[in-house]
């Protein structure tokens, strides 16, 4: 996903009543008066964050006249699972020069590739 | 995240909090990378920036510190520049285990929403994420 399609879905998921919308319409299309139900909040408002979500491409809204059903799109979730899953590898690399670093610091040998594949062995 | 560090706590702690260390290791991932600002306030509520050059450009994260225990314990926030409304919460526990050290790393960020929508998702609607993947994946950041 690019970069700009990621930052516009993180705020849109920024928000805990566009949560709640969202995590709504897994379970399934609803339009927007079901959506709105629930909270305490009045249909503009509610429906300035269904511009929100539809415009972070997280939901697609259908114009039928006075039902307006609304439904999630899988897809752009799935770009937050895999940033998610390049943040964790981010975050292995990091701790791996971490773990290099100290023993340069301390004067040890760097490690070779084997050496490497045995503190490993330690991580769980 | 666990690592076992061939080195004493009390240095590992000093390692993972001081400028002149951290900039030798957070994002120095070979030729063409550099860490060209590394500012660290350390105090429970100080700041920290860093920027990370790499043959493509520049990466900026920055955050506060939580808590601050030496040599056992540094929580703080994290934000990568480019997505501001996601804030990590990076946690540190060092352990002695003889002359090394035990770190455990827990990384959470506001995921745990978003993780059971798409897994309800991915279920309900068949979008094909692999459920196993997913929890193996959030296994590792968790809340």
């Amino acid at each position: 996903m690019e970069m700009d399609a990621l930052s516009n879905t993180f705020a849109a998921l920024a928000d805990p009543t566009r949560r709640a919308i969202l995590a709504r319409l897994a379970q399934g299309e609803c339009t927007v008066n079901e959506l709105a139900a629930p909270f305490d909040m009045s249909l503009p408002a509610v429906s300035k964050h269904l511009r929100v979500l539809e415009r972070a491409g997280l939901i697609t809204q259908r114009r039928e006249a006075q039902r307006r059903p609304c439904r999630i799109e899988a897809a752009q979730i799935k770009g937050v699972v895999d940033w998610a899953e390049h943040y964790r590898a981010l975050w292995e690399q990091r701790l791996d020069r971490l773990g290099d670093y100290l023993d340069e610091l301390q004067g040890n040998q760097p490690p070779i590739k084997k050496a490497k594949s045995h503190a490993r062995k330690y991580r769980k | 995240m666990t690592r076992l560090f061939n080195a004493p706590r009390a240095l590992v702690y000093e390692v993972m909090t001081k400028p002149e260390h951290v900039r030798r290791w957070w994002g120095q991932l070979g030729e063409g990378y550099s860490v060209p600002v590394c500012e660290i306030d350390l105090r429970v509520g100080g700041k920290w920036k860093f920027v990370n050059r790499h043959p493509k450009g520049e990466v900026t994260f920055y955050g506060e510190y939580r808590e601050l225990v030496p040599p056992s314990r540094c929580v703080f926030t994290e934000i990568f520049a480019d997505f501001p409304d996601v804030v990590s919460i990076v946690s540190s526990e060092l352990i002695e285990e003889g002359d090394k050290t035990r770190l455990i790393a827990t990384v959470t960020y506001p995921t745990q929403q978003v993780r059971d929508m798409v897994v309800s998702t991915g279920m309900e609607h068949g979008a094909g994420l692999s459920y196993d993947r997913l929890e193996d994946l959030l296994a590792q950041l968790q809340r």
